[in-house]
C-alpha cells in the first residue's frame, strides 16, 4: 500500500499540498503537468524528489509540498463519493474493535473508502478487509482505488447489499463495522460472519439516536453483550499569542495620577479666579478647557486598554499623553515597566507566588522591555458537534442458546449449566471442553 | 544491513497473535468484579490467586480458557456461567408512588445472612429470600426492581469476568486506575495519536513515554512484530514500562523496541563502557567468559542502536513526555525522513500551544495543529437512553505537524506580491486574531474563511513566518 521509498518515482500517488484546505491526491505521471493557482509543473519534475519536499514552480510563481500519503492525508484529499467517517471516529472504532495488524475484518458500505484506508493500514498485510458496497458505480469506483493504492492483496470488495444477501464469508472475521443507514438489518448477516472461535466486536455507525435504538435491539436479540455507546469528537485548538494582560497595579497609580492632577487643577483654578477677583490675572478660559478634555481623554484610554488587552504591546501600556502640561507628575507612570513572568509557579509548594523582585520601575527609555507575548489556545468557534452515534457490542463465543435470553440474563442464571455443545462455535476448543469440566 | 528491512519478517508466515484470545502460564489477567472494579491476577501454572476480600481459586483453571468468560468462585474452583445480554426491562404500571422513602428495611439482619451464608447457602437463595420477605418489592417498577437485584448480587455475588488484554481494555484499566502515572491519555486520544503518527507494521519510530509505557505498549501493538521502534528515556536501565505488563506481549511483538537514554542517545556523546577484553594471559574462567560475551552483547547492541538512530530517516517522532518537547525536537528532527509525522501529546495546552508557537518559526514543520478529544458515553437501555453523568475531564492534547524540506527559493511572494499591501494592511490590525494552522490533518469539517485563509498564504516573508509554516 503506497510506496515506502524516499524518493517520488513515477506512478507514485503524491499528496499534493497547497493550503489545508486544498490538499490534493495526485498519481505522478511524467509528460502530463500540474496546474494549480500556486503554479504550472511538469509532473516529470516530481520524479526523484524527496517525499516530503517543498517544490517551486518552474516560472517561480508559488509552490507546493509533495506528501507521502497516509490515510489520514486521504481522508482529507479523497473525492467524496458519500459521507466519510473522519480520524476522531476511524481511530476510536479501529481501537474499539481491537483492529490490529493481522485482524479479519469486514466493512459496509465502503462508501468513498476513508474508513477502508485506514483498517488496511493497521491491519496490514497479515490482515484482510472484507468491505461491501451495493451502490454499483460507487463500488467501481472504489476498486479502482483500491487497485491503484495497492491494496488488493488487503482488501476485497463486493458489490451487494448486504442487509439483504449478507456477507461472504461465515465464521472468519474477528471485527464488523456497519456504516449504512439500517445496521439493524444486517445484525444477524454479521453473527454469521463473526468467528466463533474467541470474542468479537462489532460497531455500528448512526448519526439518529432512533437507529441506535433499533440497532441496540437486534444486538440483543441476536445475543451481543455489552452494549455501549459512544460519541467522540475532536476540537481543533487555534494557538495565538497575545500580550501578557496588564496589571491593574499600572492602571490604578495612572488613575491616581489623573485625579492627583485633577485636584492640583482645582486648586490652581480657584487660585486663579481668586486671582481674577482680585484683578490681578486674567483667566485663560481656552487652557482649562484643554486640562479637562486632556483628563477625560487619559482616563477614556486607561478603561479602553483595560477592556481590550490585545490593543497593545508592551510599549503601549505606557500612559501616553502629548500635553506637555504636567510632565513632571506624568513622569513616573511612562516609565513603569512591569516584567510579565512576575508571576510564576513555585514548582515545590506547588501554588502561585508573586516574585517581587522581578517588578522594577525603569527610568531609562533604552532599557529594553520583554517582549511579553504569550502563546495561548482556544478551540475554534466553529467546529462539528456532532458526527454519529458509534454502538459497540461483542460476541462472547459461546452465546447463551436463544429462548433462554431472559433467564440468561437475570442473577438467577448461575443455576443455568453453561452448554457449550448447544453454542454455535465451529469446532469445540480445548479451552471450552475444559470449561464443562470446570463447569459440572 | 540498511535498516529499513532489519527487523521485517515474512509476512506470509505471520502469525496472528493469540494473547488476547487465550489465558496462558504467566499472564497478567485482567478480571472484572460485579461492582465494576478490574484488578489484575498474576495466572502463573500450579499456583492460587487470590483476589482482594473476594476468595482465591487454583490459577491451573484459567489457562487454557479463553477471554470473556464470566466465573463464580466455588470453594477454589471456578463454575463457568453463560454471557448476560442486555435485559429487556417492560416498565409495568408500577411507579414509585406507594413506596415511602425510607421505608426500606432491611429485610434480613446482618446476622441472619451471615447464618444462612455459613449454612452454605447459595447468594442467588438469599437474594431471593430477601426479594420474598421484601414487603414493598412488588411495588416496584420493573426497572428499580433491577436495580435492588443489581445491588444485591454486587454484595453477594463472587463472580468475576476474564477480559482480554487489548489496547482499549488496557489503557481503560490504567485510565481509571491511575490516570496521571499514564499522562491522561484516555484511550480516544491515544487511538488519534496512533492515527496521526501513522503507526503501521513495518514503520520506523523515535518515542519518547513518560507515560508508564502506554504509548510503546500501543505502538508494539500496531506494528505487530515489524518495524522498529527506539525510545529514549531518563535512567541508567532500561525503562520498566509497566503498562507492558498487562499486554502480555510474545517476545517476538517486544523484539523490534530498543531503548537508549538522553546520555547514549546523544550523538556528539560518546557512552563509557566497561571493557569487554580482560587483558590478563591466565585463562579465564567460564563466569567470565560469559560475563564479557554479555556485556560485549550488550555493547554491540548499543552501538548498533545508536547507529540506526543516527543514520536517520524514520518514519515519526512521537512524544508523551514530562521533558521540554521542543529541546527534544531540537535535537532529534534531524533524524527524521520527509513527510515524517511529528505528534506530541501533553496533559496541558500551554505547553503545546508554546511548542506551535515555536515551531511556526521553523519552515520545515508543516502547518501544525494542536486538538482535543472529547469522549461522551451513553446508557442505552430501552426506554432510558442517555449520556452517562460522569464523564471524563479531559485525554489531554495533542499536537501533529508534518516534517518538510524547506525550499527557500520557492515561494509565494513572487505571484502575490501585487496583493501584499492589502494584506499587510489587514495583517497589521494585531485585534484581529489571526487563524492559523490549527486544523490541519483532524478538523476537515472547520469552516475556516476561504479568503481569509489565502490571504495568509500571500503574506510578506515576515509575517508568513509566523503564520503559515
Ligand atoms: C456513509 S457511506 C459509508 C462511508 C464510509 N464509511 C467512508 O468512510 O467512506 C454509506 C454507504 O453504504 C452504502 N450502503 C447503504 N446500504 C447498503 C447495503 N444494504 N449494502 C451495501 N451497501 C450499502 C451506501 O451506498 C453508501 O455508499
Amino acid at each position: 500500500m503506497w510506496s515506502s521509498t524516499r524518493e517520488i518515482a513515477a506512478g507514485d500517488l503524491v499528496i499534493v499540498w497547497m493550503t489545508r484546505d486544498n490538499i490534493q491526491p495526485l498519481v505522478v505521471t511524467p509528460g502530463k503537468d500540474f496546474n494549480s493557482k500556486y503554479g504550472n509543473y511538469r509532473q516529470a519534475d516530481f520524479v526523484g524528489v524527496p517525499y516530503g519536499s517543498k517544490v517551486g514552480s518552474p516560472s517561480g510563481k508559488g509552490f507546493v509540498y509533495l506528501l507521502r500519503p497516509t490515510p489520514e492525508l486521504w481522508t482529507l484529499a479523497l473525492p467524496h463519493r458519500t459521507q466519510i467517517v473522519y480520524i476522531a471516529d476511524i481511530a476510536f472504532i479501529t481501537s474499539r474493535l481491537n483492529i490490529r495488524p493481522g485482524s479479519r475484518v469486514i466493512e459496509a458500505g465502503t462508501g468513498s473508502g476513508s474508513f477502508t484506508h485506514s483498517v488496511a493500514r493497521t491491519i496490514g498485510e497479515s490482515g484482510h478487509l472484507w468491505s461491501y458496497e451495493f451502490h454499483e458505480a460507487r463500488a467501481n469506483k472504489a476498486r479502482e482505488e483500491f487497485t491503484r493504492h495497492g491494496m488488493t492483496n488487503i482488501v476485497t470488495l463486493t458489490h451487494r447489499n448486504v442487509c439483504k444477501e449478507g456477507f461472504t464469508v461465515e465464521n472468519t472475521v474477528d471485527s464488523v463495522f456497519l456504516d449504512l443507514p439500517a445496521p439493524w438489518d444486517a445484525v444477524e448477516h454479521a453473527k454469521k460472519a463473526l468467528r466463533k472461535d474467541r470474542i468479537t466486536r462489532i460497531c455500528c455507525f448512526s448519526p439518529c439516536m432512533e437507529q441506535v435504538l433499533r440497532t441496540v435491539a437486534a444486538l440483543n436479540e441476536a445475543g451481543f453483550t455489552e452494549v455501549s455507546m459512544y460519541e467522540t469528537l475532536l476540537r481543533p485548538h487555534e494557538v495565538t499569542q497575545v500580550p501578557q494582560p496588564q496589571l491593574i497595579g499600572e492602571v490604578s497609580s495612572g488613575l491616581k495620577e489623573a485625579e492627583k492632577r485633577r485636584e492640583e487643577k482645582r486648586l490652581r483654578q480657584i487660585a486663579n479666579n481668586k486671582a481674577r477677583l482680585a484683578g490681578t490675572e486674567p483667566a485663560s478660559s481656552t487652557k482649562r478647557k484643554r486640562g479637562d478634555e486632556r483628563d477625560a481623554r487619559l482616563a477614556d484610554e486607561i478603561s479602553r486598554r483595560d477592556l481590550n488587552p490585545s490593543d497593545g504591546s508592551p510599549g503601549s501600556k505606557r500612559v501616553r499623553t502629548e500635553e506637555d502640561e504636567g510632565m513632571e507628575a506624568e513622569a513616573d507612570i511612562t516609565t513603569v515597566s512591569v516584567q510579565v513572568d512576575m508571576i510564576k509557579a513555585d514548582e515545590n509548594e506547588g501554588k502561585l507566588v508573586a516574585d517581587e523582585s522581578r517588578m522594577e520601575i525603569t527610568t531609562s527609555p533604552s532599557s529594553p522591555t520583554p517582549t511579553s507575548r504569550i502563546s495561548v489556545s482556544n478551540a475554534l468557534p466553529e467546529v462539528r458537534g456532532h458526527t454519529s452515534y458509534l454502538t459497540f457490542a461483542i460476541l462472547v463465543p459461546f452465546s447463551a442458546p436463544s429462548g433462554t435470553g431472559e433467564e440468561a440474563a437475570s442473577t438467577i442464571a448461575s443455576e443455568l449449566a453453561p452448554t457449550p455443545g448447544a453454542s454455535t462455535t465451529a469446532a469445540p476448543s480445548e479451552a471450552q471442553d475444559k470449561s464443562s469440566v470446570v463447569a459440572s | 544491513m540498511p535498516p529499513k528491512t532489519k527487523h521485517r519478517k515474512d509476512t506470509s508466515s505471520h502469525q496472528y497473535d493469540l494473547r488476547d484470545v487465550v489465558i496462558q502460564a504467566g499472564d497478567c489477567v485482567l478480571v472484572q468484579l460485579p461492582s465494576g472494579d478490574i484488578t489484575g491476577v498474576k495466572v502463573d501454572s500450579n499456583s492460587t490467586a487470590t483476589i482482594k476480600k473476594f476468595g482465591s481459586f487454583h490459577t491451573n483453571e484459567l489457562i487454557g480458557q479463553k477471554y470473556g468468560n464470566a466465573y463464580e468462585i466455588q470453594g477454589k474452583r471456578l463454575k463457568v456461567l453463560p454471557p448476560r445480554t442486555l435485559q429487556e426491562v417492560e416498565d409495568t404500571e408500577a411507579t414509585n408512588e406507594y413506596i415511602n422513602d425510607g421505608e426500606f428495611v432491611q429485610p434480613l439482619t446482618i446476622t441472619e445472612i451471615q447464618a444462612l451464608k455459613e449454612a452454605g447457602v447459595h447468594a442467588t437463595d438469599i437474594i431471593k429470600k430477601q426479594i420474598e420477605l421484601h414487603s414493598s418489592y412488588s411495588l416496584k417498577t420493573e426497572y428499580s426492581k433491577e436495580k435492588y437485584k443489581k445491588r444485591k448480587e454486587v454484595k453477594y455475588f463472587r463472580t468475576f469476568i476474564t477480559i482480554p488484554p487489548t489496547l482499549n481494555n488496557v489503557c481503560e484499566y490504567w485510565f481509571l486506575k491511575d490516570q496521571a502515572r499514564i499522562r491522561d491519555i484516555r484511550v480516544d486520544t491515544l487511538s488519534q495519536l496512533l492515527n496521526l503518527a501513522n503507526v503501521k507494521p513495518g514503520g520506523r519510530y523515535i518515542v519518547v513515554d513518560d507515560a508508564s509505557g502506554l504509548v510503546v505498549s500501543a505502538m508494539l501493538e500496531r506494528m505487530g512484530g515489524e518495524g522498529r521502534i527506539i525510545t529514549i528515556h531518563d535512567s541508567e536501565s532500561p525503562p520498566p514500562y509497566p503498562v507492558m505488563t498487562n499486554m502480555n506481549f510474545s517476545p517476538e511483538t517486544i523484539s523490534i523496541l530498543s531503548s537508549l537514554n538522553w546520555a547514549t542517545a546523544d550523538e556528539e556523546y560518546t557512552p563509557i563502557l566497561p571493557p569487554t577484553e580482560v587483558e590478563t594471559t591466565d585463562a579465564k574462567s567460564e563466569r567470565q567468559k560469559s560475563r564479557l560475551n554479555k556485556r560485549k552483547a550488550m555493547t554491540n547492541h548499543l552501538f548498533s542502536t545508536r547507529k540506526e538512530l543516527f543514520d536517520g530517516e524514520f518514519d515519526g517522532l512521537i512524544l508523551a513526555t514530562q521533558y521540554d518537547p521542543y529541546s527534544i525536537i531540537e535535537k532529534y528532527a534531524q533524524y527524521l525522513g520527509g513527510s515524517a509525522n511529528l505528534v506530541v501529546h501533553s496533559p496541558y495546552p500551554q505547553i503545546l500551544a508554546d511548542l506551535q508557537t515555536k515551531l511556526r518559526n521553523y519552515p520545515e514543520w508543516l502547518s501544525p495543529s494542536l486538538t482535543e478529544s472529547w469522549l461522551r458515553r451513553y446508557q442505552v437501555l430501552p426506554g432510558r437512553t442517555h449520556p452517562l453523568m460522569n464523564m471524563s475531564g479531559s485525554g489531554g492534547y495533542l499536537l501533529h505537524v508534518i516534517r518538510v524540506y524547506d525550499d527557500p527559493e520557492a515561494s509565494y511572494t513572487k505571484l502575490y506580491r501585487h496583493r501584499n499591501k492589502k494584506t499587510k494592511a489587514d495583517a497589521g490590525d494585531s485585534s484581529t486574531p489571526v487563524i492559523e494552522g490549527s486544523s490541519t490533518l483532524s478538523t476537515p469539517v472547520v469552516s475556516l474563511d476561504e479568503g481569509s485563509y489565502h490571504n495568509e498564504m500571500q503574506m510578506t516573508e515576515d509575517v508568513k513566518l509566523s503564520t503559515t509554516m
